[in-house]
């Protein structure tokens, strides 16, 4: 794969990571930058300390946002953003 | 300096340096270490984390500025993971920060305590009091059962404890300051205590779990991205090269390398670090990361993963390809970028019973 190839691929995940970022922000009324929040950080206990009340409303706002249920998942998908990104936007699994 | 147990560690330990202190790196073998702690529970000599008393008229008022976290209302019974910077927005340490009824204490990583007590005391003001507990010693629990070690040992309803909740605990009629921690992601624990009886409490601590040596948790911390200071602070990276962001309250009015770290974050460039696998080898830190042919970064650290059974390893590459799903070449390998956690760990399944 070329360099630009890769650059798109890895443009595609930041750019679902990136909303994945402002609506936990807005959901949660967190007062920080959507971007302060890193790929990889975790979002529950330690990282952004969420918790399981956020869970609910991520839930909610992850069906309304991305149209996709999460709600019989594993804790594992909300290990981080980028994890969760998978999640709601399957095609960053795929390869190529 | 040599761990405050290493009289009762078994002849065949493996010791090494790491940072100011000779930890125990492993005991038995890194795999079935790395195994306990992740189907099991271990225990960790915890040592080499130094604790340092904050204590004085303006010790929290200290704490606030040269903590990255908010501490302002850390009571007695909460602790928090923060880290420490300079003024330049460099990691001099990530801390676990105990409330305390006179002050705070902080509890270094493995062999930092003698940077940050210097960090400290360069920073000390009237009104603070900088004090090095050389007569405590902390002993960790992790893993998906550690919860029943802490029942067994101390009393079950420390047990089910909110994560960073603490404890003034009595053992074998010994004060404790007991919490619930953990570096893994799996269930885990502290448990500080007088030095004197650091030995007893990690003998009987060994009829319940198995030991694990620095090796077997720096691996366990790596596969769910909990920073290891030794390893990824280097080469002057900043907090947000690092992804370290969350260890960092920047909300916060004022702290030491806040005007640096917002500095680096408003600039948007730089490198940032994501994690890779590859089939073999483990590229030493400064191995060149090449993408389509060019050169877009280096290793920040690597090593063999005993739950991919594969090459595990933190790279810092340009911005726009810090992103999981990419192949990339290592020291002539080809790597794939991973999403973290790269190793789910089994507590996120398990409930405290």
């Amino acid at each position: 794969m070329t360099i630009d190839e890769l650059r798109a691929r890895a443009a595609a995940r930041q750019e679902t990571c990136g909303q994945i970022k402002k609506m936990i922000v807005s959901r949660l009324d967190l007062e920080i930058e959507p971007d302060w929040i890193t790929d990889d950080q975790p979002l529950f206990g330690r990282g952004l300390e969420l918790d399981s009340l956020d869970v609910l409303e991520l839930y909610v706002a992850i069906e309304a946002e991305f149209g996709v249920a999460l709600y019989d998942s594993e804790m594992a998908v909300f290990g981080s953003v980028s994890r969760l990104a998978d999640e709601v936007n399957p095609a960053l699994r795929a390869r190529v | 300096m040599a761990s405050d147990l290493a009289t009762v560690h078994p002849e065949g330990t493996v010791f090494g340096d790491v940072g100011d202190t000779a930890v125990p790196l492993r005991f038995s073998s890194l795999s079935d270490e790395y195994r306990a702690l992740r189907e099991r529970a271990v225990v960790v000599d915890l040592t080499g984390h130094r604790l340092i008393e904050i204590t004085g008229p303006a010790a929290v008022e200290f704490a606030q500025r040269v903590l990255a976290r908010d501490v302002e209302y850390l009571t007695s019974d909460r602790c928090t993971m923060s880290l420490v910077l300079d003024d330049t927005g460099r990691v001099v340490d990530q801390v676990l920060a105990f409330g305390r009824e006179d002050g705070v204490l902080l509890e270094s990583s493995a062999g930092a305590g003698t940077r940050l007590c210097e960090h400290l005391r360069g920073l000390g003001e009237e009104g603070v009091r900088i004090t090095e507990r050389t007569d405590l010693a902390v002993i960790g629990l992790e893993g998906p059962y550690a919860w029943g070690v802490v029942g067994r040992l101390i009393d079950p309803e420390l047990a089910s404890l909110p994560f960073e909740s603490v404890v003034d605990a009595t053992w074998n009629g010994t004060d404790i300051v007991f919490a619930r921690t953990g570096y893994t992601g799996e269930y885990g624990y502290q448990m500080i205590v007088p030095a004197d009886a650091a030995a007893e409490l990690w003998s009987l601590a060994l009829e319940h779990a198995s030991p694990a040596g620095q090796e077997a948790l720096e691996l366990a911390m790596l596969e769910v991205r909990q920073p290891v200071p030794r390893h990824e602070t280097g080469e002057g990276a900043t907090v947000v090269e690092m992804g370290a962001n969350w260890l960092i309250d920047i909300t916060k009015d004022a702290f030491v390398g806040r005007e640096a770290t917002l500095a680096a974050f408003a600039d948007g460039g730089g490198r940032r670090v994501v994690g890779f696998t590859g089939p073999e080898g483990v590229p030493a830190p400064g191995t060149r990361v090449l993408a389509g042919g060019q050169d877009v970064g280096e290793v920040v650290y690597a090593v063999h993963s005993v739950g991919l059974d594969a090459t595990l390893g933190l790279a810092r590459v340009d911005r726009d390809l810090a992103a999981a799903g990419l192949d990339l070449t290592v020291g002539g390998a080809e790597v794939t970028t991973l999403t973290s956690p790269y190793v789910v760990p089994k507590s996120w399944s398990i409930p405290i019973i």
